[in-house]
């Protein structure tokens, strides 16, 4: 399928002093591609301008046609890098190009590292981050995009990048709440890529944290990203489990306790809606019981069971693994 | 009982919409009522209507739509061959000739193969190349094995060295764990690994893991002002991913006959627990996914269910080092025998049989998807680590080592025998569906048989008998 229509590179006189190299020459390859004449005929001049280590504003045209052909053609991408630096090339323009490119090939690794190359030479990345907020609207959990956006804060590292970024994944969360690339973007902003000045009382922020990731559990109990977060946390920070479990308790139960109107901020009750118990607060509250000696063990080792047995079958042997290593070490 | 749907607390976001959406459809694979008559019908493995695919592929070539896997050549190869390889399906002399003469065309003067005739050297086609070499070459003239330019490949792999550890994945392009791991099996298999090559290369693996237990595409490395490595912050840049995972984890494997046990380790309680929190729950046939919150997908049958045997690598490792009683800070004293189960096999092998399989031949991620070549490869090697339990064995290690010709206390008699001591334990297997079902095992390592990864890696350690 031809994207515009254009005659061959083997039928343009402005190319006749190219010679085309076709990929088999001499053999019969087994399990081939059957490309389209257009693709063919586009490569076939690559190859020929690679040979001839060619670089010029022709080759720019090339190698956008192929790319936009096949976007994953890493060595039409390398090619063309090359080729802008060689020419001095407005990174710019190139740069606004991407911008319709990206959009079109949000999946293709090539894309966002074409991106990086660029702002690398052009040293502004302030701008970058509408484009990225723009783009994860069309794919939320795309993770070239995720990732690109964590290089940029973290190459750059200007206090002006990161100064809305916790805004902006509180609303990436509140966009939806299991989206797990926005809860990995707020570990990566709050506890992974160094301390900046607004960040400095740690106790603070991981009060701030604790209470954020509780009050979404209590929301939304059944996500794996909210209790993974809490998890972080606690790892992160070297807190013992012990610290979450009052809160974890009432997930645990079949039904919610009655609350009364008494709000406890550290340990928000699970919403009306809840569907419980929520297997996630039993494996938690399991593992906290497993450090509490003999009789914690055994308490723990209940818990597993019920996992086991009825609340999350499908691991069976997992919980049969974490019920034998605990016995093994405490000799129950 | 029919399976339960997973919970939405009644707060559906678009995660959860989609999540509904593909249990309803999986459910539809699942046959019901579920009495072992019917059940057996849906679980057959279409091992012949699975060839004739892969055949159709290979002799009339991929249709236009793979003009999208141009760049990745090598890699439609070596998922067809190493398909035909599980399947038990060994290509005639004639089309393994056409096979070895294709590849080399991949080959790059300056080392390294590319995704085509003509493409630049990239460290995944790479691993693709050489992986289909080990399949369908021999060593000798035209043979393929003799036509690989070591020398020159090593080159190319230090020309893409950074200085925190990683390589990028080709010249001007990305780092990416995907090419660490490819680099490292490939090294392995030709004999190429020095301790100059990997200097730094296991760390930088290791902060690629993320909180949740997985690892990342990548990790950010800063500098101090005078221009050296900091040790932190290493940021994780993308969060726990299943294909990342594995090749963080195998490529933490093949860096252990390097390492000098200084290392920190990586935190397996959290692996482990990422690992099996990716399976499935019913509903969702028990197959695997890639990340959090997302949705199952056959491809992750290998990337995390093979994953498991790996971290018993780990644990061997640890048990024969002299480190034995060591106890680590991030919690994995408590380690104890891991064994095939901590996965569910057979729930696993139920999705690639009742999701995986496409009516007309060919495997894919689930349905109503079209089958494709890099499924059909991933969805059979997981069914095979589902069905098989291939470990490291202290046993064949020594025989390994007792069997060694040349100097006795080199790096690469370690190389050679971390890994090619892996056994399959030939009471494990497990079939779903019944014995016709079987699959051969894959090398956790390389994702070869045990068979062409012992004859490639024999003949480039001069260790043939």
């Amino acid at each position: 399928m031809s994207l515009v229509d254009r005659p061959f590179y083997s039928a343009r006189p402005e190319w006749k002093d190219v010679e085309p190299l076709e990929q088999y020459e001499n053999i019969n390859p087994l399990a081939p591609i059957l490309y389209t004449d257009e693709y063919k005929d586009a490569t076939n001049y690559f190859r020929g301008v690679v040979r001839d280590g060619e670089k010029s504003e022709r080759v720019l045209e090339l190698t956008e046609h192929i790319i936009r052909l096949n976007p994953a053609h890493y060595s039409a991408w390398q090619y063309r890098y090359e080729t802008l630096i060689a020419l001095n090339s407005p990174l710019a323009t190139e740069l606004q190009l991407m911008d319709e490119i990206a959009v079109k090939h949000l999946k293709t690794y090539q894309v966002w590292h074409h991106r990086r190359l660029l702002l690398i030479q052009l040293r502004d990345p302030n701008p970058e981050l509408k484009f990225i907020a723009q783009s994860l609207k069309a794919d939320a959990k795309n993770y070239h995009t995720w990732s690109y956006r964590q290089w940029l804060l973290a190459y750059f590292n200007n206090d002006d990048l990161w100064s809305g970024e916790l805004d902006f994944v509180d609303h990436m969360v509140n966009e939806d709440v299991r989206n797990n690339s926005a809860w990995h973007h707020r570990f990566f902003v709050v506890f992974q890529s160094g301390i900046r000045d607004s960040e400095k009382d740690r106790e603070r922020v991981i009060k701030r944290e604790l209470i954020y990731v509780k009050q979404s559990i209590s929301l939304v109990p059944n996500n794996a990203s909210a209790w993974n977060y809490l998890r972080g946390i606690l790892d992160h920070n070297k807190l013992p489990y012990l610290t979450v479990q009052v809160f974890l308790e009432a997930y645990t139960l079949d039904t919610p306790p009655a609350t009364g109107d008494i709000v406890d901020l550290e340990n928000p009750p699970p919403s009306k809606e809840a569907q419980l118990p929520c297997p996630a607060a039993i494996e938690l509250l399991a593992d906290v019981h497993e450090l509490q000696g003999a009789e914690g063990v055994g308490k723990a080792i209940d818990l597993w069971k019920s996992l086991r047995d009825i609340y999350d079958t499908i691991r069976k042997r997992y919980w049969d693994h974490r019920i034998k290593g605990a016995s093994h070490r405490e000799g129950v | 009982m029919a399976p339960t749907y997973t919970p939405t607390d009644a707060y559906p976001t678009s995660t959860s919409h989609i999540q509904r959406e593909t249990e309803e459809l999986l459910l539809k694979h699942l046959p019901l009522p579920r009495n072992d008559d019917t059940k057996a019908l849906y679980l057959e493995l279409h091992k012949t209507k699975h060839m004739q695919w892969l055949v159709r592929n290979l002799a009339q070539g991929f249709p236009a739509r793979y003009v999208s896997q141009d760049a990745s050549q090598p890699w439609l190869m070596f998922w067809t061959l190493q398909a035909f390889s599980i399947l038990g399906v060994a290509l005639d002399p004639g089309n393994k000739q056409r096979a070895i003469d294709t590849i080399l065309t991949w080959q790059h003067p300056d080392g390294g193969f590319g995704g085509g005739p003509g493409q630049a050297a990239h460290l995944l086609p790479t691993y693709a190349a050489v992986c289909a070499l080990a399949i369908a070459g021999r060593p000798g003239e035209r043979g393929g094995w003799d036509q690989i330019d070591r020398a020159k490949m090593s080159q190319f792999f230090i020309s893409l060295k950074q200085p925190d550890g990683s390589f990028l994945v080709a010249r001007h392009a990305e780092v990416d764990m995907r090419g660490i791991y490819c680099l490292l099996a490939v090294a392995t298999l030709l004999d190429l690994m020095t301790p100059e090559l990997v200097d730094g290369t296991a760390e930088f693996v290791r902060s690629c893991q993320t909180y949740e237990g997985g690892f990342a595409s990548a990790s950010q490395p800063y500098f101090g002002e005078d221009g050296a490595l900091l040790k932190s912050p290493k940021p994780p840049l993308g969060e726990a991913h299943g294909g990342y995972t594995f090749c963080a984890l195998a490529s933490w494997v093949l860096l252990q006959p390097m390492s000098d046990n200084k290392l920190d380790h990586i935190n397996e309680t959290n692996l482990l627990r990422w690992l099996v929190q990716m399976q499935g729950v019913e509903i969702e046939l028990g197959g695997f996914k890639g990340r959090t919150n997302k949705l199952v997908d056959g491809c992750y049958s290998w990337w995390v269910g093979g994953a498991f045997a790996l971290l018993e690598a780990i644990h061997g490792h640890h048990s024969s080092s002299s480190h034995d009683e060591e106890k680590h800070e991030d919690g994995d004293a408590g380690w104890v025998d891991v064994d095939e189960s901590l996965f569910n096999r057979e729930a696993l092998q139920e999705y690639i049989l009742l999701a995986g399989q496409h009516p007309a031949g060919g495997l894919r991620d689930k349905p109503p998807k079209s089958a494709d070549a890099y499924h059909t490869l991933y969805c059979l090697a997981g069914l095979s680590a589902a069905q098989h339990r291939v470990f490291p064995s202290e046993h064949k290690s020594k025989e390994l080592k007792s069997g060694w010709k040349g100097s006795d206390n080199s790096t690469r008699k370690k190389v050679f025998t971390e890994a090619l001591c892996w056994q399959e334990d030939e009471a494990g297997p497990v079939f779903v569906g019944g014995k016709a079902n079987r699959v051969n095992a894959s090398h956790p390592l390389f994702n070869l048989t045990v068979t062409h990864s012992v004859a490639i890696m024999r003949y480039f350690y001069g260790q043939e008998s």
